[in-house]
């Protein structure tokens, strides 16, 4: 018989008894990795763009027609991996179709997947329209049909971007883990941020390669400027608000990829090259906006590593878990 | 003994009469035909956590019993418990599972088919317990089952048969939480302190879990026992994350329509 289970003995001093057991974690981590971290960084891409293009083509013009014109293919284009990337996570591949088989409304994946699904055919016909208009000598004759035919796709483009950037978020905020579970409202919001973040980065980017053909795309500028501020602001309000759960983000290698990774090449390099190509023309300014695209875009990969990897390191510490439990 | 579809049936596990045997795991590795764990140093290493050489719930252990050694004047003291899944009736893995792999039985239990897992691994963050697990060998998650084809065949779990002290008992829920909130008032009336009902809305079923069926008498806090006090469900954060998220995409809709609005 146990000691303390005879009546004889001394009830259980609470303080005698440590919190926690040997150290081992309350809950179990995802093995979610760098699959799942370059979905998340390509999916909210091809959702950004959609969303900026599907808002472009809306607003009308020529200008906006050409950044439509960028965000459509390169949509399609990012979206192409995400399938793989999530298959390939599956520790049973050959079963991916089985995320098909129900739809169960209190799990963000399956209504992510669908949504995925729905997306991924809005995304292949509105490259397709745009393929179709771009074919030589369609500009001059004016097809009223192609052109009436993507407009009426800008909107579900528009709606299916913005859920598909913003569903990653749900995902992670509804388990256990106390990094992803303790600021539901911020976590979402961020993760949305930094896809339009990355998603006008991404157009920019491409307009300054291939120059000419998408001059409107500089409008896209302005708007990659506002998310990046609201991605750091989002990101210092969530880490503020998460008191001791933020560790993870503010200790050791992980630290270091917050600072110089997320807010150092995401957030202030892109702002420092905006500002600088203001005074400049020509190639020294077409130079400065694929660096701070780029930068811009090294920063969306970087929150994403590491709100996957601060999750795990969250879910293994069991004095994270009983702070948002006690 | 038969068991009644539509009935919840559950545990009643007591530490209080736990002798750490590990008559229970034995018996859940031999029924569900589990293999030996591989720990950090290989197959069956030894941990020095008291004689708990199993750690952890997880995907080829359904039934664990945590030992806790308190130093006392006379000498040495155990504190045990054999863990399981809590069956919880509103269940974070069922919540979070795409392909509806995991279902509620009509005997009110949660159970994972693993004919339709295909190891997704969002059931196993999203539980609050840390309970399912990725098997590495065959890619699919696993938990215990509350033996399902053994109530199905009119057996009583495999853990609880097994149990020489009645440490584990196995029943009809409602009768099981009666007799164990009965058993707390009457260890604590004995002056015993720290003795807690795990399992009712105001300790382990709570923040939307709404109870566990797999309940416990527990003789020290609960997260001595690794067992979350307040746990949530993790469903409760899709509604503010969502909404969030819809009111900054409305916050970039009208952002972007601003920036490309003004044309030639
Ligand atoms: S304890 Fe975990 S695995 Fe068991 S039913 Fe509850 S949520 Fe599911
Ligand atoms: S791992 Fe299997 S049981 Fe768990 S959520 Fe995914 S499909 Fe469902």
């Amino acid at each position: 018989m146990s000691r303390v289970s005879d009546s004889e003995t001394t009830a259980p001093d609470s303080d005698t008894i440590p919190r926690g057991y040997y150290g081992v974690p309350v809950i179990h981590r995802p093995h979610w990795k760098w699959l799942v971290i370059a979905y998340f960084f390509f999916g909210g891409i091809a959702g950004a763009t959609a969303a900026i293009g599907g808002i472009a083509r809306l607003m009308g013009g020529r200008r906006n027609a050409s950044i439509a014109r960028v965000a459509a293919y390169l949509s399609l284009a990012t979206l192409i991996p995400c399938p793989p990337l999530l298959i390939l996570d599956l520790r049973r591949p050959g079963r991916f179709l089985n995320m098909l088989r129900v739809v169960n409304p209190t799990s963000p994946m399956s209504i992510g997947s669908w949504g995925l699904a729905v997306f991924g055919a809005i995304t292949t016909a509105s490259a397709l329209l745009q393929a179709l208009a771009d074919m030589p000598g369609r500009e001059r004759d004016g097809d009223d049909t192609l052109a009436r035919a993507q407009r009426a796709l800008a909107p579900l483009s528009a709606g299916g971007g913005f859920f598909i950037a913003g569903y990653t978020g749900v995902i992670l905020s509804a388990t256990a883990v106390p990094l992803w579970s303790k600021r539901p409202a911020l976590l979402a919001p961020l993760f949305l941020a930094s896809a339009m973040a990355s998603g006008s980065a991404s157009i920019t980017l491409a307009a300054a390669i291939i120059g000419d053909g998408a001059r409107g795309a500089e409008r896209v500028h302005d708007l990659e400027a506002m998310a990046s501020v609201a991605e750091a602001v989002l990101l210092f309000a969530w880490i503020a608000s998460l008191g001791s759960t933020a560790k993870p983000l503010l200790e050791g290698r992980d630290g270091t990829v917050v600072r110089h990774g997320v807010v150092g090449a995401g957030t202030l390099a892109p702002l420092v090259a905006a500002a600088m190509s203001r005074s400049r023309r020509g190639r020294a300014r077409r130079a400065l906006t694929i660096v701070g695209s780029a930068a811009a875009l090294v920063g969306g990969f970087a929150l994403r590593y590491v709100v996957i990897a601060g999750g795990h390191a969250s879910a293994d510490d069991p004095q994270a878990t009983f702070d948002i439990t006690g | 003994m038969a068991m009644e579809a539509t009935t919840a049936y559950g545990f009643l596990t007591d530490a209080t009469l736990c002798i750490g045997c590990k008559a229970c795991e034995v018996a859940c590795k031999q029924w569900n035909q589990l293999p030996a764990d591989d720990g950090p140093d290989g197959p069956c290493a030894l941990t020095g956590f008291s004689y708990d050489n199993t750690v952890d719930l997880g995907a080829t252990t359904w039934r664990h019993v945590a030992f806790i050694e308190r130093r006392e004047p006379g000498g040495i003291a155990w504190l045990m418990l054999s863990d399981v899944c809590k069956h919880c009736v509103h269940a974070g893995c069922l919540d979070a599972c795409p392909t509806g792999a995991i279902v509620r039985t009509e005997f009110d239990t949660v159970v994972i088919q693993d004919d339709i897992c295909n190891g997704c691994g969002y059931c196993v963050p999203a539980c609050p317990f840390g309970v399912p697990q990725i098997d590495h060998a065959d890619g699919g998650s696993h938990k215990c089952t509350l033996c399902y084809d053994r109530l199905l065949g009119g057996l009583m779990p495999a853990c609880a048969k097994a149990c020489p002290t009645e440490s584990i008992r196995f029943g009809v829920v409602d009768e099981l939480r009666e007799a164990g909130r009965e058993r707390v008032a009457a260890l604590r009336a004995e002056g015993r302190s720290d003795i807690h009902f795990y399992g009712g809305e105001e300790l382990g079923g709570t923040g939307g879990i709404a109870g566990l069926n797999a309940m416990f008498i527990l003789n020290a806090p609960p997260d001595a026992f690794n067992l979350p006090a307040r746990p949530r469900l993790p469903r409760a954060n899709i509604r503010p994350a969502a909404l969030a998220a819809l009111a900054a995409s409305a916050g970039f809709l009208i952002a972007a329509a601003m920036t490309f609005r003004g044309e030639s």
